[in-house]
């Protein structure tokens, strides 16, 4: 077993396995802190900047989930300019898609949804983008709607890394990148997809949803998922 | 070819090199860097191929890279043995025969001599060409290159980049040689960190500490990798430098190799650069040949091999972990860190990224020792650094300076300042991560923390110069526009942040943004800069940041007058001219409307701009012309010459008394209101006339006699006859302006009484106050100043002046008091302290009061005015002065040097500038500025005290007659939205009907210049001495307008 | 039209189907295609044959701005917009061009970056580059792949219009 260090967090010390992230550190001492982008025993990307905290003896802010937490670090995972940016974060996601929740089959179930509440992130003051946006509901079982998509990148990872068929990449770049389907193609022609469903589970939003439920019936279930990961050694 | 294993092979191929450098014939060199063949190098290097041949001449003809002044370019370097090396500037084709006649009789062509070089310092060798051609300047003493220090470029256009045999005789590959020999890796790494070398790429982070982390990290395989993914726009020195001299990069990656461990070296450079990629591959190829690279290198056991990897345009991979994501054929998105690269790098393997310019470091830190190194540049920044020198400066290229070398230096004694005689406005450094350092602070040291510390960063070394014509939220919002196509979109603040950014931004330039904006984008600003992943992201708001602190007026000009003062924003203006008139004049339009023959409606549309068009029409400082687009196509449109012809046509003609009526028809009913102007020059009539025009009963109080204030008693005749003025006042009577002569507020009625008898009042009292130097002998009778003198002339009152007249300064005043005292039969001398292109007066003024007989000193400041007896003026002396540093104007600050120099004359006339009657102000009980001017609302032109409004030179201090009309015509606007309660002035225009489509083909004539009568001529008289237009000439020049103002896709 | 098959087998070969020559195989297809583009067809070739994810390569493909997806125009016209062309006025030559060659903003491709536009009879395609670092040159255009300093509007128009007759630039 991996030696133990020991870690304060919002001024509790904690013993952690050296190697652990400062999220992991985090959910050790009870702060549960907010991420979209993190799954466990997926690869951490650092990508939706939620899970930034503040380090002592640090200028900059840093990611909890790819930051490794290292013996005497103190950390501040909530602060006024914490919970600021955080929010920001989060009007940017619903101000460069088309998020509507009434009509959506995740609302209530949906991790983005929840996290605002949680923030208290009542209206956006960002020009909405509204961009155009398709679906795709070429595939027998599962539809890709790109207007929830807010490229956090688990269904790729969960795909290559889990189920090991890589059927998903993000294309392009910028404010064009997309969610793709292997060379772009309908997601029902994939020939590599095994239909095992791992991506729509992993998926915080409604981006990727199963067919046939109704607005607020598709309840997800990416703790199993990420189990699964973790059992396969993922993530590290 | 020799392959070189031991100490005497390597000593033959520096022998063959050194025969080919300095051969026991002539030389000639064509700087082929992409610099060079963009300006045709390619044909001149044929030229003299084909020539030489023709000709069956001795001569060697090489291709080597730019020598760094791309201005110059196509430059060629000739060498006769015995003589220095001389460098020609920019050669043609058709120059090659007369070069090669000079070369075989011994000589260069000196026309197109650059500068000579004696003998240059290799840093890794020394080497003598010659001496003489003591015509042609040192290389050291041309002011491009004064003060560089080369070090990395220090092959750069003298060798051959093609050739190693060049880079091994001036000392090449000896560092590595002695490097392998000694073979104490631990004692390189010392000694780079003992140079406190930091890497040139931006970060700045120490080379040599990184280094050592590399040679720390255990595993079977270590990378080191060259960031040549030059990626900023503006910078291009790492392009120059692996085409000037490919070698030496190689040789920097060698050594780290064999010191870090690390046996293979990757080199990930632009697409975008074929030359410099053909140049390495052949480099490559030649030091594997040479036994430098590959298998045991120079037999000393160690192998290094070197691939070039083309990178395939994404800017974000100048980011390391980007870079890495892109080696191993992914896309370029970058990865958290840590890991750092030095543990899991490429292939998850150590590896150690260094920009292009830290490689070319290394090598002559191990030659010459670290301390040799940080005897260059600042304590905390050692050696030099390669920086471009682009934008607005006369000399553009590459400049090599030692770290710390203040900004200044760069803009002006090495660039020369903007080009066009523009101001500069600011310098941006560090590329779409830097920020913009505004003209008041280029005192700056160029150092890693001094540039942080505003806000900045040194960056690859990117420094583009901006000048007044340059928008700073344009600026902001191109770098936002680039960062944002150029985010990879991984993270979400640099996504959508940037995004966002964008949006707002386009609400400036559009003119829609609020206050509110502003302050959104500043959090929006710091929240990207604190959250996003990678370098790109943290640092892509540093132009916004940087622009909105040191520019934040310009910001506010766009949200509160909807103003872009440089002219770019286009949404904001109709037309670039209309922008830049300070009275706003729709000139398209009244072009628009002579041309189609209408040149009753064209006058009217004139007048309702501008109530003084003929008078300006002579001696406005045309501003509308600066920015005109016909400069593309040949000159700008001569509009202030065609707006003065419609009007002397008009009021030459009878048709002024029914077009008066036509102005008098625009007129809004009376609204009961009264407004008082003071002062009635060009501000104050213009404020009146719209004033009146809106409705409101107008009363123009004037301590004179007569309406026009400076136009009336300062302007000689001969620049504006008094009768063109009184024409353009029958129009300002006719609306019902009334004036109040003989009477100076604050001393023959006070403000009290103004304020409780008008709704509104306006100051508009000029700057008729003569600034007064201290000298000895001023006292004496003889010693007049400027303005009383124009005025005493234009008042017809006799004036005592003497046979010789020495006229101090070199603004507007000193140049009409020099014309008159011409005119008055008087010999004259004007005495400036800085130098002729300095001067604040018009050009063509100047030339034309040398043309009638003014002598000119320059560089020469008044020490002391000598008395005679009867306690007249016998003499003046005066200083000779040197230019010193640059002062905060971008000028040169003149020295005294101690030598003096006496002018015999009889009177002095000094005209060293202008200031407002501060008595006045001080009694008005409004709050003044430290320069001495009323403080006002840059907006609505409100003074300190209700009720009270303030423009023209009592705000801005002396300026001229267009300008303070622009404040006139503001201030009016301004007065009747406080009065009315509403924005009523743009009632005031009927509508026109003219063609709104661009021409299809305007007019291919050129520009048309009014004639002037001959000097001697004129000299003898104050008759006018410009003649105006001829009809067919103002037509052909309304032909020349290109219509800016019609758009694409508008009407 | 796509490269043969035994065209990609070459490139391929040529870096013994490493996976981190994948950038350089593309670029190498993209220039050997008479278009100068890379068909979908010749990325799921590569793919079958290197065993990369295929939504791998198409990301690599959409990612970097020197590849194209789409056939080119037979003459690029590619202006610079870097800080020294931009302040120089660079986007009133875009524009120029853009309106000479009646070319509009909803011809434009994906967002407002790396412009890639095309002409309706594939004459002439249209791009910018964040930079050529020919910045002492600016404004800098370059017309297949001749560099053209300090350009005018009309410097720029002269040369459109050579191109336009069937000259060459």
């Amino acid at each position: 077993m991996a030696h133990q260090i020991s870690i304060r967090i919002d001024g509790k010390l904690v013993k952690v396995s050296a190697g652990s992230s400062i999220l992991d550190a985090a959910l050790a001492a009870g702060k549960d802190i907010p991420a979209l982008c993190h799954m466990k025993g997926l690869s951490a990307v650092g990508a939706c900047r939620l899970c930034v905290v503040e380090l002592a003896g640090v200028g900059r802010l840093l990611p909890a989930c790819t930051t490794p937490a290292a013996d005497g670090m103190s950390v501040t995972t909530v602060s006024q300019k914490l919970t600021k940016y955080r929010r920001m974060i989060l009007e940017m996601l619903f101000a460069e898609r088309n998020h509507v929740c009434s009509v959506c089959v995740s609302n209530n179930h949906c991790e983005l949804q929840a996290l605002a509440a949680r923030l208290g992130v009542t209206n956006v003051r960002f020009a909405y983008s509204y961009p155009k946006l398709s679906a795709d509901t070429s595939h027998p079982r599962f539809v890709l709607d790109h207007n929830r998509c807010i490229l956090c990148t688990r269904c790729v990872r969960v795909c290559a890394e889990l189920e090991g068929a890589h059927v998903w990449d993000v294309m392009s770049r910028g404010t064009g990148s997309r969610l793709v389907c292997d060379m772009n193609q309908p997601w029902g022609a994939s020939k590599g997809c095994t239909s095992c469903g791992k991506c729509v589970q992993a998926c915080p939003t409604g981006a990727l949803a199963e067919k046939g439920w109704c607005v607020e019936e598709m309840a997800k279930q990416p703790a199993r998922v990420s189990r699964l990961a973790v059992i396969r050694g993922g993530g590290q | 070819m020799t392959r070189i294993a031991d100490l005497s092979t390597f000593n033959t191929v520096h022998e063959d090199g050194l025969a080919k450098l300095l051969p026991p014939r002539p030389r000639i060199a064509v700087g082929m860097g992409t610099c060079g063949t963009g300006h045709g190098a390619e044909g001149v290097f044929h030229a003299f191929s084909a020539e030489i041949g023709n000709r069956g001449l001795g001569i060697s003809l090489a291709r080597t890279g730019c020598f760094g002044i791309c201005a110059e370019e196509p430059l060629v370097n000739v060498w006769i043995p015995g003589k220095p090396l001389v460098i020609l500037r920019k050669v043609q084709p058709h120059d090659a025969g007369a070069i090669l006649d000079a070369i075989t009789s011994g000589a260069v062509p000196f026309d197109l001599a650059l500068c000579r070089i004696e003998e240059w310092d290799h840093i890794t060798a020394h080497i003598k060409y010659g001496t003489g051609f003591e015509e042609i300047p040192l290389w050291s003493d041309v002011p491009f290159f004064k003060g560089q220090k080369k070090i990395v470029l220090r092959h750069c256009g003298l060798i051959s980049p093609g050739d190693i045999e060049e880079y091994i005789a001036v000392g090449g590959y000896q560092a590595l040689y002695k490097v392998l020999i000694d073979g104490n890796p631990v004692g390189v790494i010392e000694q780079i960190k003992g140079s406190k070398l930091r890497g040139r790429g931006g970060a700045g982070y120490q080379t040599g500490i990184k280094w050592e982390f590399l040679r720390a990290a255990q595993a079977e395989q270590k990378y080191l990798i060259c960031n040549a993914d030059e990626g900023d726009p503006g910078a291009y020195m790492n392009r120059n430098e692996i085409e000037g001299d490919p070698h030496s990069l190689l040789e920097g990656m060698i050594i780290g190799g064999y010191v870090t461990g690390a046996t293979e070296g990757i080199i990930y450079i632009r697409a975008e650069y074929p030359l410099a990629v053909h140049r390495l591959q052949s480099a490559i190829q030649q030091a594997r040949d040479y036994g430098l690279l590959g298998q045991n290198i120079l037999g000393r056991g160690f192998d290094f091999h070197v691939s070039l990897v083309e990178g395939a345009g994404a800017f974000v991979c100048g980011e390391e972990t980007a870079l890495i994501r892109s080696l191993e054929g992914k896309a370029g998105r970058p990865a958290p860190r840590p890991p750092y690269p030095a543990e899991k790098g490429l292939y998850g393997k150590p590896t150690n990224i260094n920009n292009v310019e830290t490689w070319y470091n290394i090598a002559p830190i191990i030659i010459k020792g670290a301390s040799w190194f940080t005897d260059t540049g600042s304590p905390r920044s050692s050696g030099t650094k390669v920086f471009s020198l682009v934008g607005k400066v006369n000399s553009t290229g590459l400049v090599e300076m030692p770290l710390g070398t203040p900004l200044k230096t760069f803009v002006y004694a090495i660039g020369g300042g903007a080009p066009n005689g523009k101001s500069v406005k600011a310098v941006q450094t560090g590329g779409p991560s830097g920020g913009c350092i505004p003209q008041e602070m280029l005192d700056t040291p160029v150092d890693y923390e001094s540039l942080a510390a505003l806000g900045s960063i040194m960056g690859s070394g990117g420094m583009v110069v901006m000048d007044e014509d340059n928008c700073m939220v344009d600026v902001a919002r191109y770098f936002i526009e680039f960062t944002h196509s150029e985010s990879c979109g991984k993270c979400v603040p640099c996504r959508v942040g940037l995004d966002k950014s964008l949006a707002l931004l386009n609400r400036f330039t559009r003119g829609a943004a609020t206050v509110q904006d502003l302050a959104m984008l500043d959090e929006l600003s710091r929240m990207i800069r604190d959250t996003s992943l990678c370098g790109l992201g943290q640092t892509a708001p540093n132009p916004v940041l940087t622009t909105m602190r040191h520019f934040r007026h310009e910001f506010e000009d766009h949200i509160r007058a909807h103003r872009c003062r440089a002219g770019v924003c286009q949404d904001l203006a109709l037309s670039p001219c209309e922008n830049s008139c300070p009275l706003h004049m729709n000139i398209p339009r009244f072009l628009e409307l002579y041309k189609e023959d209408k040149i009753e409606e064209a006058f009217l549309s004139v007048v309702l701009d501008n109530p003084l068009p003929a008078s300006t029409g002579r001696v406005c400082q045309h501003p509308c012309e600066n920015r005109c687009r016909r400069v593309g196509i040949d000159e700008a449109v001569n509009m202030r010459e065609v707006h003065r012809y419609i009007a002397d046509a008009i009021y030459a003609s009878n048709r002024y008394p029914a077009l008066i009526e036509q102005v008098r028809a625009r007129m809004l009913p009376p609204t009961g209101k009264r407004v008082a102007v003071v002062g009635a020059g060009p501000t104050g009539l213009a404020c009146a006339y719209y004033l009146a025009l809106l409705g409101h009963e107008t009363t123009v109080y004037d301590g004179n006699a007569e309406a026009g204030g400076m136009l009336r008693y300062v302007l000689p005749d001969y620049r504006l006859p008094k009768e063109v003025l009184r024409k353009e006042l029958e129009l300002i009577e006719a609306i019902g302006v009334k004036f109040v002569f003989n009477t100076q507020v604050g001393r023959d009625l006070s403000l009290n009484e103004i304020d409780a008898a008008y709704d509104a009042v306006f100051l508009s009292i000029g700057t008729w106050k003569e600034a007064w130097v201290y000298l000895p002998g001023t006292e004496l009778r003889g010693v007049i100043p400027a303005l009383p003198f124009l005025e005493s002339v234009a008042k017809n009152e006799p004036v005592a002046l003497g046979k010789t007249v020495a006229v101090i300064g070199g603004g507007n005043a000193a140049i009409d008091s020099a014309r008159t005292a011409l005119r008055l039969g008087s010999g004259v001398t004007i005495i400036y302290r800085r130098e002729r292109k300095d001067m604040p007066a018009i050009p063509e003024e100047t030339e034309a009061a040398e043309a009638e007989g003014a002598e000119m000193v320059f560089l020469a400041a008044p020490h002391r005015i000598i008395g005679n007896a009867a306690g007249g003026v016998q003499a003046v002396e005066v200083v000779r002065t040197t230019l010193g540093e640059f002062d905060s104007s971008g000028r040169r600050r003149p020295v005294p040097t101690g030598e003096v120099i006496r002018f015999e004359c009889d009177t002095v006339i000094l005209a060293v500038g202008e200031t407002v009657d501060l008595d006045f102000v001080k009694a008005s009980g409004l709050k003044i500025k430290e320069a001495g001017t009323i403080e006002v609302d840059r907006y609505t032109l409100e003074t300190s005290r209700d009720k009270f409004y303030a423009g023209g030179d009592v705000i801005s201090g002396a300026s001229n007659v267009s300008n303070a009309m622009g404040y006139g015509k503001k201030a009016a606007r301004k007065i009747d939205d406080r009065l009315m309660g509403a924005h009523r002035f743009g009632q005031l225009l009927p509508e026109f009907d003219y063609d709104k489509s661009p021409p299809s083909c305007p007019s291919g004539s050129g520009r048309h210049r009014v004639s002037e009568l001959p000097a001697l001529e004129r000299v003898k008289t104050f008759a006018e001495a410009v003649a105006g237009l001829s009809p067919v000439e103002a037509m052909e020049e309304a032909c020349r307008c290109l219509r800016c103002d019609a758009r694409n896709g508008d009407n | 039209m796509t490269s043969s098959n035994e065209e990609i087998d070459r490139v391929i070969a040529r870096h013994d189907g490493r996976p981190g020559a994948l950038l350089s195989m593309l670029e190498e297809l993209q220039q050997a295609h008479p278009d100068k583009y890379l068909p979908v067809e010749t990325l799921d070739y590569l793919a079958e044959r290197t065993d990369l994810p295929r939504a791998r390569i198409f990301s690599v493909a959409t990612f970097y701005a020197l590849f194209n997806l789409k056939p080119q125009g037979e003459h690029t016209v590619c202006i610079c917009r870097g800080t020294a062309c931009h302040t120089r006025g660079s986007r009133d030559l875009l524009e120029r061009t853009k309106l000479q060659l009646g070319l509009k903003e909803e011809d434009e491709e994906g967002s407002a970056d790396k412009l890639s536009v095309t002409t309706a009879d594939r004459q002439f395609t249209v791009r910018t580059v964040a930079c050529f670092g020919q910045c002492a040159l600016a404004p800098v255009v370059e017309v297949d792949h001749a560099i053209l300093g300090h350009v005018s509007e009309r410097t720029l128009d002269r040369e459109i219009n050579t191109l336009k007759r069937g000259g060459r630039a």
